[in-house]
């Protein structure tokens, strides 16, 4: 009975270990640094998370953990609520349709998808908050972000992968 | 049986269109969200509010063990220089005490002048020091989330640091308080050029440097001009720092913060007691 118990919870944990990792990285972003530099060229962490996670376990990184990883960077965040949450939809639907493209190949491929898909999403995130405000948003600095996050995919990806060799077992779920 | 098979296929059909339209029907959530936010929702803000706390809180930890490190890394590199800063500490002080006399004579002209015109002074003026736990710059955002316990903090209240104003608090969620920054899109202060008090407003674009608007177009505004808080609108009071002209072209003004808003630690937030027009719904329906 307690050993059922303990099975069950370590398997919880392990089927919520995606979302909690890319919570924990989410979060990360928002560290203040005292460095003039790094301040302004915060990537998007949460996208990184995303297309990892929907490429690698989609199994275990659904729409709900998409929603509830959008509805965390909005409350920590102080960007237009529902922003963040539409940028991760749009991410997780260019994925699905472009997933097979991506599917067991070299990461060197998988990167070039992340470049692609999250210019687009952010792209779309910058065209939906410009229109909200009437102006248009810096682009130098979405830019900038975009590349950050694009250069840091592969530590993010390591981490992930580390996360996912470790500690997530087929077996258990 | 074939109904039974019908009811079946009928309701695996079913299930896959709930989920698609679960994508739609997120994506219009997102949308209605933004809108809501439009709109200056009561709900979506309190609600919001007492997430960001938990969320603030979880951030809090993390920055432990950075905090700890830099610390310790900054501990040894002021260890070098402690003799130093104490020979011109002490200079300093010795000049502070001499003006700290000169202070306390005009304070007392002042009071003695402000009797003989009448004049109605400011009110008196309360402050929160605030740790800063979180930041945020980017294209979409500019603010910071400080840590303000149980202090009496209100939307709307201004947030300055050792060099000028910093920005004002949006929403306060917990025992944090979210603040957006004078480069944020969604500020706005009334401010002045100091020297020749021409009047504009300083708006946040999402860039390191806000822009002054709504200036007059015979207006004579130079590089290296510093700009001050003009008072207009009751929220913040006048003369307060905010910034220097860095650009004048024929569009826009550009103005750096007098304040490093990239390297906030602790910040001020202060009460002026000035009936300003930041106002929520509740204090609207009220």
């Amino acid at each position: 009975m307690n050993e059922d118990f303990n099975e069950n919870v370590v398997s919880l944990l392990q089927r919520l270990l995606p979302l909690i990792s890319s919570i924990v990285l989410l979060l990360l972003a928002y560290l203040p640094v005292n460095v003039a530099a790094f301040n302004n060229m915060r990537p998007d962490l949460g996208l990184a998370c995303i297309y990892f996670w929907v490429l690698h376990r989609p199994d275990l990184f659904n729409l709900t953990s998409i929603v509830v990883l959008g509805i965390v960077d909005m409350v920590i965040s102080s960007a237009l609520p529902g922003a963040s949450l539409l940028a991760y939809l749009t991410m997780y639907v260019l994925l699905y349709n472009t997933q097979k493209f991506f599917n067991a190949k070299p990461f060197v491929v998988i990167w070039y998808g992340f470049i692609a898909l999250s210019l687009a999403t952010l792209i779309v995130k910058w065209l939906v908050v410009s229109i909200y405000y009437s102006t248009f948003l810096p682009l130098s600095m979405l830019m900038f972000c975009y590349l950050i996050g694009v250069a840091v995919y592969p530590l993010v990806s390591a981490v992930l992968a580390f996360v996912q060799n470790k500690f997530i077992q087929d077996e258990a779920l | 049986m074939k109904r039974r098979r019908s009811l079946f296929l009928h309701l695996n059909q079913l299930k896959l269109l709930a989920k698609k339209f679960a994508l739609v029907i997120l994506f219009l959530a997102a949308i209605i969200l933004m809108l809501l936010n439009k709109n200056h929702s009561l709900v979506l803000e309190r609600t919001s509010g007492s997430a960001t706390g938990a969320a603030a809180a979880v951030v809090e930890v993390l920055v432990i063990p950075a905090k700890i490190l830099a610390r310790g890394y900054d501990y040894l590199a002021e260890l070098k220089e402690i003799k130093k800063d104490n020979k011109i500490l002490q200079e300093e002080n010795r000049k502070l005490r001499v003006l700290q006399d000169k202070y306390k004579a005009l304070e007392v002209e002042n009071r003695l002048l402000s009797e003989l015109l009448n004049y109605v002074p400011l009110p008196e003026v309360g402050f929160v020091s605030a740790r800063v736990v979180a930041e945020e710059s980017n294209a979409f955002a500019h603010a910071v989330l400080a840590y303000v316990a149980d202090a009496n903090v209100a939307k709307g209240d201004i947030v300055i640091a050792d060099s000028g104003v910093v920005g004002r608090v949006d929403k306060i969620a917990d025992k944090y308080a979210k603040i957006i920054l004078i480069t944020d899109i969604n500020s706005k202060i009334p401010v002045m050029i100091e020297k020749t008090r021409v009047r504009g407003i300083l708006t946040g674009d999402n860039t390191p440097m806000p822009k002054l608007i709504f200036v007059p177009l015979d207006a004579e505004i130079n590089v290296g001009d510093r700009v001050v808080t003009s008072g207009v609108s009751g929220v913040f009071p006048a003369g307060l720092p905010v910034g220097q002209v860095v650009a004048v072209s024929k569009n826009e003004i550009k103005v750096k913060p007098f304040v490093a808003l990239e390297q906030l630690e602790y910040v001020r937030i202060v009460k002026y007691g000035l009936d300003g027009l930041i106002q929520t719904q509740e204090s609207d329906t009220k």
